[in-house]
């Protein structure tokens, strides 16, 4: 009983004293684990969103960073330097054109803008009828008229809707163009579906997602061309290619069967060794009871 | 043919003395029940995770730009690599489970009591350096949950006053994890806790050869439950031989074992690799939530519960310490049976409610 009293004693006396001792160690704990720059995540570390959340701004300036939260291009870390240029690691400087702050685009500047990155699509839809009106008359569809801008979500047929057609002109048009896509667009989707849920399952799908992207982005170039009868022959090879990542695709999911199979095979082997076994085992108590 | 074989050889090593001496003559006390078998179990999960860990060694490379990709490879293009990595994944943890199980059930029969007291500090040694193991092991494949979790669990000794900084600072190789740290936790990893385990294991294993299998508390006569004053090894005069009525709660108990591991296997593959372990390890991209493996969880959360970050670490170091040194804590005149011990029973149970709990809480929170 001595015993237990001294040791409990002894425990809280070291554990208390040290704790009093240094009590000051958790400002240097929170500096130190819970702010270094790992604990947040990449996109945050920035003096533009710091600024454009304060009290200081605005409601519109702050809803466009609640925007950018939801966005696309935020679930992808890309941040506000990545499109407006700037130095996000220092206030003081973070809008400085030295530093290559460029800031919001004039109109006619937003093609370029989001072609600094998106350079194919951006090719495919100048040279198309949207891209040429805008360009000789500054009016016409830009990439904000389809895609917003801070809000921008992952790009789907869903953008191709009479919503958004008949803004400018009758839907009709638009229409077949979108029924032309339609079975490349759902054998992306569903590819890029079956690729997340084989790589949460531990299969290695770097090449096939190589070849999806690519087959992915040449797509995404086909709709701005907005040129149907381009479109149709195109998408026939685009879902020629895609078939092949299917079969990959299907060959990946035949080996997680066989090694569900395989595995139940050993775990229906070990219950019956297990079951005999334990049969043995009583079979020798009663033996010696 | 074969009984020739076993002539062979019973000239040779003297086979029939052998296993009359280790096996027949060897008595298991009378009670033994399966849960005595947990030691066993261990031992054979251990080699299990040795052979399969030798298998990945053959295709692994310990550098920052490779591992992954030949982690990959061995799961997804080596013939059954993906059956030996799952089972050194899976085994790795059911090992920790198996070992707390033994240590709850040797605390619960009071086995630690003189002369067993060097057993019981080999037994928990082994266990440190097994969760040692675990800990370097994560960070190998070099994916993103192995090494957020090893930013963390390298961060958790700097709270430590004085030593903390050094032991971190060692873990890592330098201010952060990079591939020092991959090269350093391989070394620990493959060889150097190894050793030490197998050695522990030697020693664990010898004493219990020599002092024989404790009795349990509820058979044994109160006549023989005092301490020993002189070395002598228990006859177990009722108990029965070891082979075969033993080794055959052995064998079912790990039969048990892998039936367990391949349950697993076949309906949970991916229950210790989530979807973050299979992307390659960014130190730029933080997951949004970077929990340490199961058995950290409870010393994690109490460390992240505690205001003082001094005192949670402390707690966590004294605490292993008190589990360490028991045998020497316990009260010396006390009897075996935990039931005529209501204090003990208490304290037992009040330490794995709260490492149920805090368990429970690290997962949610």
């Amino acid at each position: 009983m001595m015993r237990y009293l001294i040791v409990t004693v002894a425990v809280f006396v070291a554990v208390f004293l040290t704790g009093l001792s240094l009590a000051s160690y958790r400002e240097t704990f929170e500096k130190e684990f819970m702010l270094s720059p790992w604990s947040i995540a990449k996109g945050e570390i920035s003096a533009c969103i710091q600024c454009h959340t304060s009290d200081s701004m605005d409601s519109k300036m702050q809803q466009l960073v609640r925007e950018w939260r939801s966005s696309w291009h935020a679930k992808n870390n890309v941040s506000c330097h990545d499109c407006h240029g700037g130095a996000p690691e220092d206030a003081s400087m973070s809008m400085s054109h030295q530093r290559g702050f460029n800031g919001a685009p004039e109109d006619k500047e937003i093609p370029a803008f989001c072609g600094t990155c998106h350079i194919a699509i951006m090719e495919n839809y100048l040279q198309s009828g949207h891209g040429k009106t805008f360009l000789n008359t500054g009016e016409g569809p830009s990439c904000l008229t389809c895609h917003g801008s801070h809000d921008i979500q992952q790009a789907s047929m869903d953008i191709i809707s009479e919503q958004h057609c008949s803004q400018c002109h009758s839907y009709e048009r638009a229409k077949d163009m979108k029924q032309a896509l339609f079975m490349v667009e759902s054998k992306l989707n569903t590819i890029n579906k079956d690729l997340k849920r084989l790589k949460v399952l531990g299969i290695a799908t770097d090449r096939q997602e190589k070849a999806y992207f690519r087959n992915h982005a040449g797509f995404r170039t086909l709709f701005h061309s907005i040129d149907v009868d381009a479109v149709r022959a195109k998408s026939s090879d685009y879902a020629q290619n895609l078939e092949i990542i299917e079969s990959d695709i299907n060959e990946s999911f035949k080996q997680l069967a066989f090694r569900r199979n395989f595995s139940a095979y050993l775990f229906l082997v070990f219950i019956g060794l297990s079951i005999m076994l334990f049969l043995l085992s009583k079979s020798y108590e009663q033996k010696n009871s | 043919m074969w009984g020739k074989i076993v002539h062979w050889i019973e000239v040779r090593i003297g086979l029939e003395e052998l296993i009359n001496k280790h096996l027949r003559q060897f008595k298991t006390p009378k009670g033994a029940t399966f849960w005595s078998t947990l030691g066993f179990v261990t031992l054979i999960a251990f080699i299990l995770q040795a052979v399969t860990g030798i298998m990945l060694l053959l295709y692994y490379i310990p550098h920052p730009e490779h591992a992954f990709k030949s982690v990959q490879t061995i799961t997804n293009e080596i013939p059954y690599g993906w059956l030996f990595r799952l089972i050194h994944n899976v085994g790795g943890n059911i090992i920790v489970a198996v070992i707390i199980i033994h240590m709850v059930h040797v605390f619960l029969r009071v086995s630690y009591k003189k002369p067993r007291e060097i057993t019981w500090v080999t037994g928990v040694l082994m266990f440190l350096l097994v969760l040692l193991a675990c800990i370097t092991g994560q960070l190998l494949p070099w994916h993103q949950t192995g090494f957020w979790q090893t930013t963390v669990t390298s961060t958790i000794p700097s709270f430590l006053p004085v030593i903390g900084e050094g032991i971190s600072s060692y873990m890592r190789g330098g201010a952060s994890v990079s591939g020092i740290t991959l090269s350093r936790f391989f070394s620990f990893h493959v060889v150097i806790l190894p050793v030490f385990i197998v050695a522990l294991m030697i020693l664990h294993v010898l004493l219990i050869r020599r002092q024989g299998l404790s009795t349990s508390p509820a058979v044994e006569p109160e006549a023989d439950a005092s301490p020993p004053e002189e070395f002598r090894r228990e006859p177990h005069l009722e108990g029965h031989p070891c082979f075969p009525h033993f080794s055959v709660k052995r064998s079912f108990m790990v039969m048990f074992y892998f039936t367990v591991l391949f349950f697993i296997l076949t309906f949970f593959p991916n229950l210790f690799l989530p979807a973050e372990a299979n992307i390659q390890a960014d130190p730029l991209l933080t997951p949004e939530a970077i929990r340490p493996a199961w058995y950290f969880l409870a010393p994690y959360q109490l460390i992240k519960t505690i205001p003082n970050d001094v005192m949670g670490i402390s707690l966590v170091v004294i605490f292993s310490l008190v589990l360490l040194f028991w045998p020497f804590l316990d009260a010396k005149d006390a009897g075996r049976n935990i039931r005529k011990r209501p204090m003990l029973l208490s304290l037992g149970l009040i330490v794995l409610a709260l490492w149920a709990i805090f368990t429970i809480w690290g997962m949610y929170s």
